[in-house]
């Protein structure tokens, strides 16, 4: 009797090895995102210059660069076998191409939220097109001109799917129907967080991706620095920078937090997000942008968050670069003089006037934001978008059933078979018995085999529902995708085209208005603590070295220094912020400077860990301090460093 | 001298009649306050007799006017703190006369001949109108709110720019009589002297910087209103024209593949279903 039974196990283990449990695709009904979400309101008001927040997203692909979009989608999978992609097919171009009309329709969800959590003209819509860059390496561009004007924050928003749409009832990502999975990155200036490279908050796969773009960004603005060009550099997606393989960059990281306690980049875990059926109910037939099924999961508390974030920078150091650069199109005598502000009447004013100037452009561009979003979420597309989603859900709801059958028909072909085994190989009285014995054992075994069939034949049929959904999808992905540009190129233009004459406009207002400056920023020489190296310097100069306020950048060996603050004689002196780049990490020193070394107290920034205040002799650390280290952004006071 | 005319002709509008109406709240929205010069506020004083007795021949048929005048008069007395008000005491004299009506002070600092010939008048006269500015404060920032309320128009950045730099021109005139008369190379008086001189060119700025914020303002305006109104249009255009068959025609070619496939997979399970009870014949 033993032995019947210890084979009719083998054979249930062995039956559910073989077919295995089908997945329903369920995903989760609540994120990590929205567990313990900060409840505050923004502590900070927009900065002079500048927005609070810009979204970026995939939104199109160019032509050229579809075929090296969908390669590269395919072969980075995130959720597969680490290195191993997945083979380029027509159903791998739908899930990508999908992916990306999602993304440009789920961003908008974040943006309403986040506009309704910051002050009007806070935040802008950036829609990135994927195109291939002048060696032929797969990038991605603004669209619009968003990106011209500095913000606090910028927030990277996507929606993934796992390529190989046979896993899609797996465990893998997945954005289909009721199902979510977003891919957020969330960094500011480096300047503004040196340790993690500005790089706040980021979905795992993302991270070390995105820590290198921040330090690639970081290296090419100490470069542009280094030839007197104040721009500051424009990444691409981080998503795309995945997908692309480039080097990655390792960074102190965290598990989802508020805010990060010791300068660490707090992670985010990849998600499959389920929308409640109720939401999924009001999608049917909506025709306008009211239905949004993702703010309640998802993008109110990913807005939280975000301005949870915005609360522990300092703005202004966030934006002083893409400010200064801003400034530099119209005024570059003014434009370094910026970086720590001068408290002469003259400047006061100049700064007004162009600070002014950069508020009128931030507006205008938050108009074409909203249109960007009314004219997506609100409109047609927008409900064909939702329509789709619906039909998804049609789809995976069949699929569920599918796998809901196929397994009751495994669990039946496992009883049966094992049921037929203990029948066949029991001890019989008579040969009647016997008979009987073999006739059920064989009616058993039959049935199991059947409901294997059965098992295998429904697990097909519901790979063939989704192949067949992608494919048949196809035309209609064409025309959003179609319709999307059509949408953003006709914004962009015709924006642009106004953008240009109002630049105009205004900037012949500043010349007119502003008065003149009785100091003004120049390029000259900035020397490393001992004189050895030369760097240059944009601010204030005399006798061709650094005396004054502005900018100094530095190369010594492997590292690269920049700093900005005070100067006297060409070296760093008073208050100050100097910041390191080494292969090892970055890490800054803000406080008092003399002869170009840290001297007195200096707060210090290192990776993965808290800042400390520590006193400085000549550039040697002495222990910790328990005064509280200047700043040479706090205010005007900082003049007397010179 | 063309700002003084301005100054004067908006005077002297209407008949003269008496004073009779204050209002009783304070009135907050100043000049400073507007250009974010605050740091030199009035102290009011509730003296209502003396004031009713110097807003004698004000203009009281044109709001207007009356709203020019008030606003100008609250306007002088900016940058006015103890130290410049000691050096106006000190270089202004003989002081003017008490009680002498507001609208002749002005007529007297207009007049070139006596900027020319008695700078001392001119400071004792300004000095006469910032008293009067910071004593009647309540009443006149009171008719400013009354006005205001009463005609919307009077709100208007350009007229407000307009009197601003009226005053700001009386406070010049007063500077330049100040220097005229030593003040900014007297040792005792240089440090005030300077002081004022330093708040007319925060004043200029001011002023300068709201006439700027106007003009920003009304491009902002067209703008913002021209391209939200492009967009708009160009948005639905490009909705209307979506192809509303094409999605749907996509989700009914799903349904039928699969339906297909769904008959498809009854076959062939009937099929197996066979040969399972057939021997595989």
């Amino acid at each position: 009797m033993m032995k019947q039974i210890l084979l009719a196990s083998s054979l249930l283990c062995l039956g559910a090895i073989a077919t295995g449990c089908a997945s329903t695709a369920q995903g989760i009904k609540t994120s990590a995102i929205t567990k313990s979400v900060p409840n505050e309101s923004l502590s900070a008001e927009i900065p002079e210059g500048g927005v609070l927040a810009v979204i970026r997203y995939p939104a199109i692909v160019d032509f050229d660069a579809k075929d090296t979009f969908h390669r590269a989608y395919a072969k980075r999978a995130i959720g597969g076998v680490p290195g191993k992609g997945v083979t380029n097919t027509i159903e791998t171009v739908a899930v990508a191409d999908s992916s990306i009309i999602k993304s440009n329709y789920f961003a908008l969800s974040l943006y309403k939220e986040l506009a309704a959590k910051l002050p009007e003209h806070g935040v802008l819509l950036s829609p990135h097109a994927v195109k291939l860059g002048p060696g032929g390496e797969l990038t991605s561009e603004p669209m619009t001109a968003a990106e011209d004007l500095p913000a606090v924050v910028s927030v990277d928003f996507a929606t993934y799917s796992y390529p190989d749409s046979r896993k899609m009832m797996g465990n893998y990502p997945l954005t289909f129907g009721d199902l979510v999975t977003p891919l957020v990155t969330v960094r500011t200036d480096h300047r503004a967080s040196v340790p993690n490279q500005g790089l706040l908050l980021a979905s795992r796969p993302l991270v070390s991706r995105a820590a290198a773009e921040g330090k690639e960004a970081a290296l090419k603005t100490i470069d542009a620095l280094q030839r007197g060009d104040l721009s500051p550099a424009t990444p691409e997606l981080d998503f795309i920078s995945y997908i692309t393989n480039d080097t990655p960059q390792a960074v102190a990281t965290q598990s989802l937090t508020v805010r990060s306690d010791k300068n660490a980049t707090i992670i985010l875990p990849v998600e499959k997000v389920r929308i409640p059926k109720s939401e999924m109910a009001l999608l049917e037939g909506a025709s306008d942008g009211t239905v949004d099924p993702i703010d309640e999961i998802y993008t109110d508390a990913l807005s939280r968050r975000i301005v949870a974030l915005i609360n522990g920078l300092d703005t202004d150091k966030a934006i002083m670069m893409g400010r200064a650069a801003s400034i530099a199109d119209f005024d570059p005598s003014l434009a370094a003089l910026t970086f720590v502000g001068s408290d002469e009447d003259d400047y006061a004013a100049r700064a007004a006037y162009a600070e002014r100037l950069l508020d009128a452009q931030r507006k205008y561009l938050s108009v074409q934001s909203l249109r960007i979003f009314d004219g997506i979420h609100n409109g047609e597309l927008g409900a064909q978008v939702r329509d789709m989603i619906s039909a998804e859900q049609n789809i995976l709801e069949t699929r569920r059933t599918l796998a809901r059958q196929q397994n009751l028909a495994t669990a039946l072909a496992i009883a049966s078979v094992a049921g037929g085994v203990a029948a066949g190989s029991g001890r019989s009285q008579s040969e009647a018995e016997r008979r009987s014995r073999s006739a059920t054992a064989s009616i058993l075994t039959q049935a199991g085999i059947f409901a294997a069939t059965e098992a295998y034949s429904k697990a097909q049929l519901s790979k063939q529902v989704g192949i067949n959904y992608l494919n048949s999808i196809v035309p209609a992905l064409d025309q959003q995708t179609t319709v999307t540009l059509d949408l953003l190129d006709s914004n962009e233009t015709i924006t642009a085209i106004r953008y240009e004459d109002l630049q105009s406009k205004l900037q012949d207002l500043y010349a007119s208005r502003q008065r003149s400056l009785d100091t003004v920023a120049t390029q000259c020489a900035y020397l490393e603590a001992g004189g050895a190296k030369r760097g240059t310097w944009l601010g204030v100069c005399e006798n061709g070295l650094a005396n004054g306020s502005g900018a100094g950048v530095l190369e010594l060996g492997d590292e690269v220094m920049e700093y900005y603050g005070f100067a006297k004689n060409g070296y760093a002196e008073g208050p100050g912020l100097m910041i390191r780049h080494s292969s090892i990490g970055s890490l800054s020193y803000e406080g008092e400077f003399s002869q170009g070394r840290p001297n007195g107290v200096v707060r210090v920034s290192q990776p993965g860990k808290a800042d400390a205040t520590r006193n400085f002799v000549a550039g040697i650390d002495q222990g910790a301090s328990s005064q509280p280290a200047r700043s040479p952004f706090d205010g005007i006071s900082a003049g007397t460093g010179n | 001298m063309r700002r003084a005319a301005f100054i004067l002709s908006a005077c002297l509008i209407g008949p003269v009649l008496g004073f009779a109406q204050v209002a009783q709240s304070q009135v907050a929205s100043t000049t400073p306050e507007l250009y974010g010069l605050v740091d030199a506020q009035t102290v009011a004083a509730h003296n209502q007799s003396r004031c009713i007795a110097q807003m004698a021949e004000f203009p009281t048929d044109d709001p207007t006017a009356r709203y020019q005048f008030f606003k100008l008069v609250s306007d002088v007395a900016y940058g006015a703190d103890d130290e410049t008000r000691a050096l106006f005491d000190h270089y202004g004299q003989p002081a003017v006369e008490a009680g002498t009506p507001v609208l002749s002070v002005i007529e007297d600092i207009a007049n070139p001949v006596l900027r020319q010939a008695a700078p001392e008048i001119i400071v004792s006269s300004m000095n006469y109108l910032v008293d009067f500015s910071e004593a009647c404060d309540v009443y006149i920032e009171g008719q400013i709110e009354s006005l205001s309320a009463f005609d919307g128009t009077l709100t208007d950045p350009e007229l407000n720019s307009a009197i601003a730099e009226d005053a700001l021109f009386l406070r010049q005139i007063l500077s330049e009589s100040l220097s005229r008369l030593g003040a900014d190379t007297d040792a005792a008086w240089a440090t005030a002297a300077k002081t004022y001189s330093r708040s007319l060119v925060a004043q200029r700025d001011a002023v300068e910087f709201a006439a700027f914020e106007t003009d920003i303002s009304e491009l902002e305006t067209l703008f913002m209103e021209d391209l939200d109104g492009r967009l708009a249009r160009s948005n639905d255009v490009i909705n209307s024209e979506i192809d509303r068959e094409i999605l749907g025609d996509s989700v009914k070619l799903a349904k039928d593949l699969n339906e297909a496939a769904k008959e498809k997979a009854r076959q062939d399970r009937l099929y197996r279903l066979l040969r399972l009870f057939g021997g595989g014949r």
